[in-house]
């Protein structure tokens, strides 16, 4: 527990960029002004808020009009799923809710909610390496759809899916199409307009931004039900007082993160390509998940087998590394994770998935560390358990 | 003692949060864990159980206050597996178990020693009441010093290679010293009230568990006649596995004496009922044997036997038979059921091991 703490969570969340507290600072002091107010202090509000839309507009190959400032990813996430829901609904149709089977709890539980009020909720199966199976996309498509939603990188193997060429396919069926984008920002090369999306969503507290606020794109003519009412704010999508200072930052870190994002791509990729040789070259029944395909720089997913995911991960934390096994659940406590069922089926079983992900912070220095003692945690870890078996 | 590192099993309830504290106030060096039996979000009703989810975050909130880390393990499947499937095949079996004898020595403490050693802990606590002491060189677990509280019925099924390495830091202490410990300490469960329910049947009535593993249809939970201990038909019953032996609830009116259970007929479905003294028994036998001393008692030793939670020990002549052992009573004991344990002490409080009763030869 003295050594030196290593933090391999970033996709998770992130530290926040000093730029991006610059930025904020006087949103959060002097200039505490409601963008709905017609005096000074709210003019004032409003044009940074406007400025921040603008920015935010560029970084992702949008227009201004075409970004709401939200909550975060899991906010943008459900108002895309259940917002076209009740577009579909107004309309007298039963909606029918399509998603890939990796998508994050955020799209896949609100499918579910779509399905428990009434509609319907269809499963797009993906391989590892990230393909589609088109023929049960266009299935699918075929059938009708509110949306389809197809996320951009996945968040525990960071497997890059083709949201392109979902896109189009979506569009000749006439399918409003959605991608969550929220570890594809700053990783990977993101132009909502140019990918041909409908709609996505991201969030600031994965690149540096702060905690609470995130965007959600809406293509110009897409229709779009607000899930809350009560205001006119961010047009009608998302009432309530806007949160000027979080929009502020989120430009700020979105324009850092995008400006940055080959140079980083490109480091990032080689330290977690070295942490996985380091591993994988000392510890060879390792398993790497998400390298079947094109993967995110900054995720590497390492299942370890006969080990138990909770207590390496608690192990990994006592070791002073920071990292996620699994996913949680209402308890905190880590099961089987769905979207290495989704991939992998049978095979995922048995092994203790931990989630290593690199952010901006992230030194040669530290991976180096990390490889180091993910080693010895898991060797010592196997000896234990052979001598248990033995 | 010099300093360890130990993993602290913390159900969220007051004891486990004070053995917490005490072992943090010793200097050692500590990790809470929580254990996820089953899943909390399906379960209906309130989860008021020491280890359901309020539970957790409320051990969460503990370990926080004592500035030591804290994980969930989740051992739903061991749990369901060796703890509440067994359960359910007893109820079937027309007998009554003892769940949380069946979790302290197939569950709990095994898988936290096996994920301590992985975290380097050289020690895995509870908060149970019972001692820990060194007798001829061996590890040997006494009852609590608190008769009220004493915990020692529920852990004679221990691995005994396990003992060495248990810490139970409640022990020397009673409920009240343990609650105005929490107190003192301002810890967040100092007032919560005491877990009586089985922690898998949060809304208190088990048959409906047994519905759901068994099915409505089974033999268990199907209507029977009530018989004397003549074999004469002396009313209906809703499904035995409502009844445990000696229980006088649920039986219908009518009758000119009290009447109690005194066994229950799987095979037929009969509840046989009788009066007070057919309860009385002299001679029992005990199966799946587990012993904590290195030296079971030999044939012809008088032990002190405790035959349920909180009844007091009784002496018993000991007579090993194969793979169990026949207890004979020095004076009859009433109501004992089939299913539940029998621990076996020696005079000074030691627990010498224990088993589960087979069957109960009434007097």
């Amino acid at each position: 527990m003295d050594r030196p703490a290593l933090y391999f969570d970033h996709a998770a969340t992130t530290p926040l960029r000093p730029e991006a507290l610059d930025a904020m600072r006087p949103h959060l002091t002097g200039a505490f002004g409601n963008p709905s107010s017609a005096h000074r202090w709210g003019r004032q509000a409003r044009a940074a808020l406007d400025g921040a839309r603008a920015e935010c507009a560029r970084a992702v190959g949008a227009d201004p009009a075409e970004i709401a400032f939200v909550r975060g990813g899991t906010e943008a996430d459900n108002m895309a799923v259940l917002g076209r829901a009740a577009v579909a609904m107004a309309a007298g149709q039963r909606p029918r809710a399509v998603a890939t089977t990796i998508e994050h709890p955020a799209v896949r539980e609100a499918c579910d909610e779509v399905a428990a009020r009434g509609g319907e909720s269809a499963r797009v199966a993906v391989e590892p390496t990230g393909e589609l199976d088109d023929d049960a996309l266009d299935c699918a498509l075929s059938r009708g759809a509110c949306v389809l939603s197809v996320m951009w990188v996945n968040n525990e193997v960071g497997t890059v899916l083709p949201v392109e060429r979902a896109a189009s396919r979506a569009r000749a069926a006439g399918v409003v199409v959605h991608s969550d984008a929220v570890q594809a920002v700053g990783k990977v090369p993101v132009d909502f307009g140019r990918a041909g999306l409908d709609l996505a969503s991201m969030t600031a507290h994965k690149i540096g931004g702060p905690r609470g606020v995130g965007l959600l794109y809406r293509r110009r003519g897409v229709e779009l039900a607000p899930l809350l009412f009560g205001g006119g704010q961010e047009r009608r999508l998302r009432p309530g007082t806007e949160d000027v200072a979080g929009a502020v930052g989120l430009a700020k870190a979105l324009t850092l993160a995008v400006a940055e994002q080959a140079a980083e791509a490109e480091r990032l990729a080689a330290e977690r390509d070295r942490l996985q040789a380091a591993i994988v070259d000392a510890l060879p029944a390792t398993r790497v998940f998400g390298e079947e395909g094109e993967r995110a720089p900054h995720l590497l997913n390492l299942g370890f087998p006969g080990l138990d995911g909770a207590t390496l991960v608690m192990a990994f934390d006592l070791a002073g590394v920071a990292v996620s096994g699994g996913s949680a659940c209402a308890s905190g406590s880590t099961t089987t994770s769905p979207v290495l069922r989704a991939l992998y089926g049978e095979e995922a079983e048995g092994l203790a998935s931990v989630r290593f992900s690199l952010g901006r912070t992230t030194t040669s220095e530290e991976v180096s560390e990390a490889a180091n003692r993910t080693i010895e945690i898991v060797s010592r870890a196997r000896d234990l358990a052979r001598a248990r078996a033995g | 003692m010099a300093a360890e590192r130990i993993l602290v099993a913390m159900s969220g309830g007051v004891d486990s949060s004070v053995a917490a504290a005490l072992l943090a106030e010793q200097g050692h060096q500590l990790i809470g864990a929580t254990m996820k039996t089953f899943c909390y979000q399906e379960e209906p009703g309130p989860s008021r159980t020491c280890c359901g989810l309020d539970g957790i975050m409320d051990a969460r909130r503990v370990a926080d206050a004592l500035g030591i880390p804290h994980c969930v393990f989740d051992v739903e499947e061991e749990f369901t597996r060796d703890v509440i499937d067994d359960f359910v095949s007893e109820y079937a079996r027309g007998r009554t178990p003892n769940p949380c004898v069946r979790c302290n020595s197939n569950t709990k403490f095994r898988d936290l020693l096996r994920r301590g050693e992985l975290l380097g802990c050289d020690a895995v606590a509870s908060g149970h009441y019972v001692r820990a002491g060194v007798v001829d060189g061996e590890t040997a677990l006494f009852r609590g010093r608190d008769p009220a509280k004493d915990q020692s019925y529920f852990l004679w099924g221990l691995p005994r290679a396990l003992l060495p390495r248990l810490r139970f830091p409640l022990g020397e202490l009673t409920k009240p010293e343990v609650r105005a410990r929490a107190r003192e300490l301002r810890l967040v469960t100092a007032a919560k009230p005491e877990s009586q329910e089985i922690c898998f049947v949060p809304t208190g009535d088990y048959r409906d568990l047994l519905r759901r593993n068994l099915g409505e249809r089974h033999d268990a939970l199907r209507p029977g006649n009530l018989v004397d201990t003549h074999g004469r038909i002396v009313g209906r019953h809703q499904g035995y596995a409502s009844f445990t032996v000696g229980q006088r609830r649920g039986l219908g009116g009518g009758f000119d004496q009290r009447l109690y259970v005194v066994e229950i007929r799987p095979d037929s479905r009969e509840v046989v009922v009788g009066a007070r003294e057919a309860l009385e028994c002299r001679e029992l036998r005990v199966a799946e044997l587990n012993w904590l001393a290195a030296e079971p008692p030999a044939d012809g030793t008088v032990v002190r036997a405790q035959l349920r939670y909180r009844a007091p020990a009784v002496p018993g002549r000991v007579q090993h038979d194969g793979d169990g052992l026949t207890l004979e009573l020095g004076q009859p004991v009433l109501a004992v059921t089939p299913g539940q344990s029998a621990v076996f002490f020696d005079e000074t409080g030691r627990i010498l091991g224990g088993g589960r009763i087979a069957t109960a030869a009434m007097a």
